[in-house]
């Protein structure tokens, strides 16, 4: 404990994909301070007389994680402060539903956001709601996925990885001194939690993005390193749900959901997992960097540990690709030149050097800047960064997170993970339901296409 | 035989028809374009595949209905459905009655009575839910946490994870939130008994349960018409507590109809397929309350 402070170190943090890709960076600066950006268009060389001029525009953006929220609405503050002629209206709600949900509730009532944090790029790319990314920002980032060969997302950050996040203390009362090095040893470190009467792990089941956090880890050690073309090659039926590599991944989330979870997880909210975890009622969590804060505000005395869970044979597989998602300007908003100048300055302002780092720093985020970004990492986001960084590791995506010919239809994932938790609660046989799975899958993706 | 009108009461009459048109028509114009209008719409809607978002909207004929009619899911989602309506229509009513008898029966603090009985109807269903979540909560819940103080721990449980109770604890809170309004009607209807009747019976040696059996209970069919089709359709749209509660789970657990109407919809990306359940429903709310009034009309009295 009381080596936590130190561990608390400056750290200079490379956005790790950049270390890759990052040719040709330029210098680009914050468009409020009129830094230079390499595009000399006339948007990115406002004018003064523009600043004047009083401009409107909405964000939307997901509300779930407290941390992420209030770092958002930080920048947002930040950014009006600096520029008093540019008023934002924050749309955003917390809401029981799903983000996708609310959004398109939103665009139901005719109040769809003018900049929104984009999530299903593909589905609003399609429906002609949402524009592209303007040439002048692309270049802010490492990386920028494309949708049928357009850029519409400005990456909040790149995908985070899930792993285990786990009570120190916990650990040490059940004789665990050494990380799990096998998906075979974690098992046996799950018996020694049993034993010692602490439930091993929570799963906050009731929010049905939070079962993809453990049936993503296993279909990615299963399936998806194995095979990144897998979802194309189901929507073209020549590979199924009750082939080998799926069954076996459902067999595994069967398995430990069995044994080692809190009997009261399918009643557990995401947002209470870190309040069960610090009060000693269990020992672990598997979820993503985003809970570092959480955790910490929940109990600052509580010592915690990361790492990312090994499959069988001891590799390393991720939730780590970039994936299409981020700022996104609605394409009716974008029709408004003053609008579109006013949102780019917000975007430019930021993915800024100081205040992305500040926002990172808040949300435990894994930066998507070309330039490099310094911020304050916590002893376990320091263990994220270095999983990232790790050549070895092997990075993908959720299932649902795929784009082109490997999205998957959008109502598919929450059905699934839905029939995941029926398993287990049925005792149900495995092939059985992923046959249910290959059934609904061919019928969503049928009903899609007329 | 009616007088045949003067000129001038005509005209009176004409320019009071005139002031009704010119009073109903906003309201009107209001239905029409918030009810009527989307009704149609929507009837055009459930026979296209459209995804609510796009302008893309094609004809598909039949196949929204066909696929209802082979869905595991919808199926289930029917099940669910009729049997928390029946469930619920009988445990409302019957806490109903039995509280409306005993608020019109006690002496004192009467209106404390009626107004602690009526107070979970002011909730909204969002509200009630998220307290009712929080009290079955499995590891803070108020419930779980009496069970381990009087040390009866075997008996906690995932009141709301738990597939044997998550469907009892919806259908238990809904009564709690809404027995109070159906409270109201029979206590209305309780105090339209003549008391003279009562009396007679008393004479002539009938006890309460006789009183309530012969006098009381068909004397109240009036308000019992009104609260069973109140109750009924109530609880075939029931959605608020399902959304915050338990989300349709454990699993399909709890889904019902106007629950997967709005996950297919909004969630799903399928408004086409949605609104073709939405029809279903409609349909299906009309025929039980038309069978439903037909039934209990046959039996009300009328003094």
């Amino acid at each position: 404990m009381l080596k936590k402070s130190m561990t608390q170190l400056f750290v200079l943090v490379l956005a790790f994909t950049l270390v890759l890709t990052a040719c040709g960076a330029n210098n680009v600066g914050n468009g409020n301070t009129g830094n230079k950006n390499e595009g000399t268009t006339p948007e990115s060389t406002t004018p003064a007389k523009e600043e004047a001029k009083q401009v409107e525009f909405t964000i939307g953006y997901a509300t779930g994680d407290p941390a992420t929220k209030k770092a958002v609405a930080d920048s947002i503050k930040a950014f009006t402060d600096a520029n008093p002629n540019i008023k934002i209206v924050d749309v955003s709600e917390g809401t029981s539903s799903s983000y996708l949900d609310w959004l398109k509730t939103k665009d139901a009532v005719g109040e769809f956001p003018d900049l929104v944090e984009m999530r299903d790029t593909e589905i609003f790319a399609k429906a002609g709601k949402i524009a592209e990314l303007p040439s002048d920002l692309t270049d802010l980032f490492s990386k920028t996925p494309e949708v049928n060969g357009k850029v519409y997302n400005a990456p909040i950050t790149f995908n985070a990885p899930q792993g285990i996040i786990y009570s120190k203390k916990a650990y040490a009362n059940a004789g665990i001194t050494e990380l799990p090095k096998t998906y075979g040893e974690f098992l046996e470190a799950q018996e020694k939690l049993k034993a010692t009467g602490i439930t091993p792990i929570v799963v906050g089941g009731k929010d049905i993005f939070h079962m993809g956090f453990w049936l993503n880890k296993f279909l990615i050690d299963e399936v998806y390193v194995k095979d990144g073309d897998w979802n194309s090659k189901r929507t073209a039926k020549t590979v199924s749900f009750t082939d080998a590599g799926p069954v076996q991944a459902m067999t595994d989330y069967k398995e430990l959901f069995t044994k080692y979870v809190d009997k009261g997880w399918l009643s557990t909210a995401d947002n209470q997992t870190a309040s069960i975890l610090v009060s000693g009622k269990a020992a672990q969590l598997f979820s993503g960097p985003w809970m570092f804060t959480q955790i910490k505000e929940a109990d600052p005395s509580f010592e915690f540990g990361y790492y990312a869970l090994p499959d069988r044979a001891g590799g390393i597989n991720v939730i780590g690709l970039p994936s299409p998602a981020g700022w996104t300007l609605s394409a009716e908003a974008a029709k408004d030149a003053d609008k579109t100048e006013a949102m780019k300055s917000f975007i430019r302002f930021f993915f800024s050097k100081e205040q992305y780092s500040q926002y990172l720093k808040a949300a435990n985020g894994i930066p998507s800047t070309k330039e490099e970004v310094i911020y304050e990492a916590t002893e376990q986001m320091q263990e994220v960064l270095k999983i990232m960084a790790d050549p070895n590791v092997k990075k993908s995506l959720a299932i649902n997170n795929w784009w082109g010919e490997n999205q998957i239809p959008p109502q598919f994932r929450n059905w699934f993970y839905k029939l995941m938790q029926d398993l287990v609660l049925k005792d149900g046989n495995v092939a059985e339901y992923m046959g249910k799975a290959d059934v609904e899958y061919d019928t969503q993706v049928k009903a899609n296409k007329q | 035989m009616a007088l045949p009108l003067t000129d001038n009461k005509k005209k009176k009459k004409k320019k009071w028809q005139t002031y009704a048109v010119l009073f109903i028509l906003p309201s009107f114009l209001l239905y029409l374009l918030f009810v009527i209008v989307p009704t149609f719409s929507s009837l055009y809607l459930s026979f296209t595949s459209w995804d609510g978002v796009s302008s893309d909207i094609r004809f598909i004929g039949f196949n929204n209905f066909v696929e209802i009619w082979n869905s595991e899911r919808v199926h289930n989602a029917l099940k669910n459905t009729l049997f928390m309506a029946v469930v619920l229509v009988l445990l409302e009513n019957i806490v109903a009655l039995a509280l409306a008898m005993l608020v019109d029966q006690v002496r004192w603090f009467r209106n404390l009575f009626r107004s602690v009985f009526y107070f979970p109807v002011l909730l909204s269903g969002i509200v009630m839910g998220f307290v009712w979540t929080i009290i079955l909560n499995y590891n803070f819940g108020v419930i779980n946490q009496l069970l381990d103080m009087i040390g009866l721990s075997s008996l906690k449980a995932d009141w709301l994870g738990n597939p044997d109770f998550a469907m009892l604890s919806i259908i238990l809170s809904t009564v709690w939130k809404s027995a109070g309004y159906y409270m109201i009607i029979y206590l209305a209807g309780l105090q339209g008994i003549p008391q003279e009747l009562a009396e007679a019976a008393n004479i002539d040696g009938a006890n309460r349960w006789q009183q309530f059996l012969h006098i009381t209970f068909p004397l109240l069919a009036g308000a019992m018409t009104v609260c069973i089709v109140l109750s009924m359709i109530g609880s075939l749209k029931i959605f608020d507590q399902i959304a915050v509660m338990t989300d349709g789970g454990p699993g399909f657990e709890t889904e019902t109809l106007t629950y997967i109407i709005y996950k297919v919809g909004f969630g799903e990306l399928r408004q086409g397929f949605g609104t073709a359940l939405a029809q279903v429903l409609f349909l299906l709310i009309l025929i039980v309350t038309i069978i439903q009034v037909k039934f209990l009309r046959k039996r009300e009295v009328q003094l």
